[in-house]
């Protein structure tokens, strides 16, 4: 019974500790100036980008939200400082995540995958932005 | 107590027939990735041990709830079970485990820290780690579930992902608190990748992104009182996963033992479902939000 109880309270105090309690943006979570240079390979294949929101739904949208405005603390993916950012920055923070202020890493899916889902991003546009239809991969996302 | 034992076993043998959950297609070896935070995963996996003659068959499941508590912790609770041909069903003890990353960041070789605390009996079958020297598959279960033991495992996992290729090593280390018999040693190795690393852009439910395929070899190196391969068990077998859906894997392992005191055949399977933002949810839920 005492073990029962110890759990349940171990339960309790892992429940507690999961909740994070980050600010939105993270200024120390830069990706090195080598990993942000790299080229997206699939830049401009809507096919890819189209494959990349399945993705994204799958494995971010839980914090991020299904349009990727965030929630509760989860970065807004809309906004102009995340979207300046380098195809290659992207890339090197989904792969690495910010381990410390609860973003795990994703390196677990194919590099593939993880560059499909930084062309899903580019598609991400403010609401007010957005064109009727959803979005589009955009024209030329490299160098950003 | 008993009654409350038999209903455990009995409500583990039944979700282990539809539910169960792991990213992972190793059902021994770990890799480096932890569950996601505030992610519940609900898993069941099965042994089925084909026996040698003279042994008996057995059917072992167990039931994992996996929680991601922090990026860089998981924390696994396990409940086991097993029946033996023309013995009984038995419960067999329970589990719970700690995993924790130590960098933050990927690298060439990635490691992560394994603690687990078992309180199980003699009769276990589940086979989630094999350490040591060949365990007694003779005797019978109502002898076995009196010995009782209290062990603490720990592994180092080192695992790399390279051109879509996972490669993990697992070192394992256990001590049985409740006897004598030193620390005893064991091993599991696994590689996989997925059939497809390309994701297509439409729902579907058997594209080859859905499957990874791998091999799985692990089993015991002895003690302190005996290092080494002498009266070890050793398995190398296929493991396949299937993602069903977004949150939902089916695994499957036929591997083959590799020594005389190894059985000839070891069946695994099993199925995971995962509660994304389950912490979250719970939380707002305690606080009467909708």
């Amino acid at each position: 019974m005492k073990l029962f109880v110890l759990l349940v309270l171990a339960g309790a105090a892992a429940l507690a500790v999961g909740q994070n309690s980050h600010s939105k943006t993270d200024p120390k979570f830069v990706a090195p100036p080598e990993a942000a240079t790299k080229e997206n390979p699939l830049a401009g294949n809507a096919q890819a980008a189209a494959g990349g929101k399945k993705l994204f739904l799958r494995s971010c949208g839980e914090c991020h939200g299904e349009d990727g405005t965030g929630i509760e603390d989860a970065a807004n993916l809309q906004t102009p400082e995340v979207q300046k950012q380098s195809d290659g920055a992207l890339f090197w923070k989904i792969t690495n995540g910010n381990v410390k202020k609860g973003m795990p890493p994703f390196a677990r899916l194919p590099e593939t995958q993880r560059w499909q889902i930084v062309s899903f991003l580019r598609t991400l546009k403010p609401a007010k932005e957005a064109s009727p239809s959803g979005g589009n991969p955009p024209s030329s996302p490299k160098g950003r | 107590m008993r009654l409350l034992r038999r209903f455990i076993l009995v409500l583990t043998i039944l979700l282990s027939s539809f539910l169960l959950a792991q990213e992972a297609p190793y059902f021994v070896t770990y890799d480096h990735h932890l569950e996601e935070p505030r992610n519940l995963e609900i898993a069941t996996s099965s042994t089925i041990g084909v026996p040698r003659a003279g042994q008996k068959a057995y059917f072992a499941p167990y039931l994992e709830l996996e929680y991601g508590a922090k990026a860089w912790w998981t924390t696994e609770f396990y409940l086991e079970g097993q029946s033996t041909r023309g013995d009984s069903a038995v419960f067999t003890g329970w589990r719970l485990e700690n995993r924790f990353r130590p960098l933050m960041r990927e690298h060439w070789i990635n490691p992560v820290l394994y603690v687990e605390y078992e309180n199980v009996n003699e009769a276990t079958r589940i086979q989630k780690e094999i350490v040591g020297n060949t365990p007694d598959f003779g005797a019978p279960n109502a002898e076995l579930v009196r010995e009782r033991s209290h062990e603490l495992e720990a592994k180092l996992i080192l695992s790399s992902n390279t051109h879509s290729w996972n490669v993990s090593e697992n070192f394992i280390v256990e001590k049985n608190l409740s006897a004598s018999e030193g620390f005893e040693f064991g091993y599991a190795l696994g590689v996989s990748r997925p059939l497809s690393t390309m994701a297509s852009d439409r729902q579907c439910r058997f594209c080859r992104e859905n499957f990874t395929a791998g091999l799985e070899l692990y089993g015991g190196l002895g003690s302190t009182e005996g290092f080494g391969l002498h009266n070890t068990t050793h398995y190398l077998g296929p493991v396949i996963s299937w993602q069903v859906s977004d949150n939902a894997w089916l695994h499957f392992s036929p591997a083959v033992g590799l020594t005389r005191e190894s059985n000839p055949v070891l069946l695994r399977f099993g199925y995971s479902y995962e509660v994304r933002g389950f912490g979250r949810r719970l939380a707002r839920f305690l606080r009467g939000r909708p």
